[in-house]
């Protein structure tokens, strides 16, 4: 247990020093005080008054959101999370670029300070990864101490995420205006509407019960004969053990069966999870265990502890860049109290799921989710929402 | 100019008892390392604090989340051990897919112990956004930021050591411990 524990230490810091090289930059002054100098002072759109009241990350003249609209926003979002999952995530990049109208105020700055338009894109997006983000990393690290890791489908996974963490804001970071971040944040709601959409149709909900039923019988039939047979395979095969590291192919045994993985598969898919967490600010962490359950067919048991792997140092990364360069100003008291409504709405799931069926919360999710990636796909890429609200 | 003319209402009211930690010696280094940890642990203290309340709030769904999880995982692994193929795929996507109810209940729960480690920074933001550390041989420097964030995890460190010694935090750890017994197996690691 202890070599286990310093291998997994030394591998973790040897990919954060890698990674954090490879990020980090000169500090320089700061890029919001920078970007807030070369814009136009006046009280006109995309103008900047020095002596109107601070807002928004201390920007003169920016949306002044009062606390109490962050708090419920959070709770909703917090109620999301814990009745359903993974759309609380979506929600809370929604309350960032509409509920408290920070990509409108952006979007004035689009032709008289693209720099600060650019700036205040990374900042919600920030914002986003942050208040999702540092989360799954606790989460994630509660599952790691339950579960079990595969090192080197942990280290695949990781180093595909830093590659993504690191190219993501080096091909995007100051040169995405915020339209085309809500076009493309409505193209990743469409996405999980129809993820959404699917589990609660006949045939997603068909497959569910198949799985259910073939899990049932095997129960039925085979639980006192697995525990002897358990019994047999020893302390030894129940745990994760190596036989052979590849370039196409890394082959494990666990509880007596062999897999193996081509480690092309983590690369790609930790390199494609941490960029659309990189670009869009949601995701990212739940996404490794359904990816390499279902992609790569290995247990959730061992996914989950590796999968913590990738979480833990792709949230270091990012904690280390923003510790040593002052890249991507956020605002805290903004997280902060989102943070506060998602502890509450955390409460509240568990409360209100005894009375509405998950089926309906789902569909519920389904007609939000269409909606706001209409509205954000037409305003992202048409200039305008074809649907009111947005 | 005083910077704490521009901070909002409710960190004005908390400045003074929050900065007098930053002026004990006169060393400004060690005060400012001394009151950092100071309000590091402030906010690591009451975060765990709310996290516990939310936690003991909403146990019994936790309970049935991770329980759902813990059976299908454990049922996959008697048919990997069994070599049933088709009833491990299946109890691993029920377990897939009763991890991902767990793991979002703990996210939001995260959510309980992280909230006032930003309403400190904010506070920071306020007094130190100037502040650099430039680190020697190289071009970078630390912030305020990295400052709070080390002085944290050294914070959470010596917490954890001393949790059980604290009478409200020593029935919670219990709890935890016994929560870990009781809902997920004990196996002892092959892989050393």
């Amino acid at each position: 247990m202890k070599k286990r524990r310093l291998l997994f230490l030394g591998c973790t810091i040897f990919l954060v020093a890698l990674a954090t090289l490879v990020l980090a930059c000169p500090s320089m002054a700061d890029k919001l005080q920078e970007a807030i100098a070369k814009t136009p002072q006046g009280e006109g759109p995309g103008m900047i008054n020095p002596s109107a009241p601070p807002g928004f990350m201390g920007i003169p003249g920016a949306p002044r959101i009062f606390w109490l609209w962050t708090v419920l926003w959070g709770i909703w979002v917090g109620w999301i999370f814990s009745s359903v999952g993974a759309f609380g995530g979506i929600m809370a990049g929604v309350g960032h670029i509409t509920v408290f109208g920070l990509a409108d105020y952006g979007k004035t700055f689009k032709n008289t300070s693209p720099e600060l338009n650019k700036l205040l894109t990374d900042s919600i997006r920030v914002c986003n990864q942050y208040l999702v983000g540092l989360s799954s990393l606790i989460s994630s690290v509660t599952y790691y101490r339950m579960g079990r890791l595969v090192l080197p489908l942990g280290l695949f996974l990781a180093g595909g995420g830093i590659l993504g963490a690191y190219l993501i804001p080096v091909l995007t970071a100051g040169k995405i205006n915020l339209s085309m971040y809500v076009g493309y944040f409505g193209l990743v709601v469409f996405a999980v509407a129809f993820v959404l959409f699917y589990e609660t149709t006949p045939k997603g909900q068909e497959r569910k019960k198949a799985a259910k039923a073939a899990a049932q019988a095997f129960e039925a039939a085979h639980i006192k004969k697995t525990l002897a047979d358990q019994d047999k395979l020893g302390e030894w095969a129940r745990g994760v053990h190596v036989k052979h590291w590849g370039l196409t192919r890394v082959v494990f045994t666990f509880y007596g069966s062999e897999f193996s993985f081509n480690p092309l598969w983590p690369v790609l898919g930790g390199f494609a999870i941490a960029a659309i967490s990189a670009f869009i600010g949601v995701g990212g962490g739940f996404l490794y265990v359904p990816f390499l359950t279902s992609v790569a067919g290995l247990p959730m048991f061992i996914v989950a502890g590796t999968s913590a792997l990738a979480v833990l140092v792709s949230m270091i990364t990012s904690i280390f860049t923003f510790m040593f360069v002052k890249s991507v100003p956020i605002d805290p008291v903004l997280v902060g109290t989102e943070l506060v409504g998602i502890f509450i709405g955390s409460i509240l799931g568990p409360i209100t799921s005894k009375y509405i069926p998950e089926i309906w919360l789902k569909r519920l999710f389904v007609v939000l989710a269409v909606y706001v990636g209409v509205g954000y796909l037409t305003k992202g890429f048409l200039g305008y929402s074809v649907v009111p609200g947005m | 100019m005083d910077d704490a003319m521009y901070m909002p209402f409710f960190y004005r009211l908390l400045d003074p008892y929050l900065i007098w930690f930053y002026r004990i010696t006169g060393a400004a280094l060690v005060d400012f390392l001394i009151g950092t940890l100071w309000l590091a642990s402030l906010a690591l203290v009451i975060g765990e604090f709310t996290i516990s309340l939310a936690f003991l709030a909403t146990k019994p769904r936790i309970d049935r989340a991770t329980g759902e999880a813990i059976k299908y995982q454990d049922l996959s692994l008697q048919a990997l051990a069994c070599g049933d193929q088709k009833a491990y795929a299946a109890a691993n996507k029920l377990a897939n897919d009763a991890f991902g109810k767990s793991f979002f209940m703990q996210v939001a729960l995260s959510a309980a112990f992280l909230w006032p480690a930003f309403f400190a920074l904010a506070w920071m933001q306020c007094r130190f956004s100037e502040i650099e550390f430039p680190l020697p041989y190289t071009v970078y420097s630390l912030g305020y930021t990295g400052v709070f964030i080390l002085l944290y995890v050294g914070a959470y460190l010596l917490f954890k050591r001393l949790k059980p010694k604290l009478p409200y935090f020593r029935r919670i750890q219990t709890i935890l411990n016994d929560y870990g017994r009781d809902t997920w197996r004990q196996e002892d690691s092959a892989l050393t």
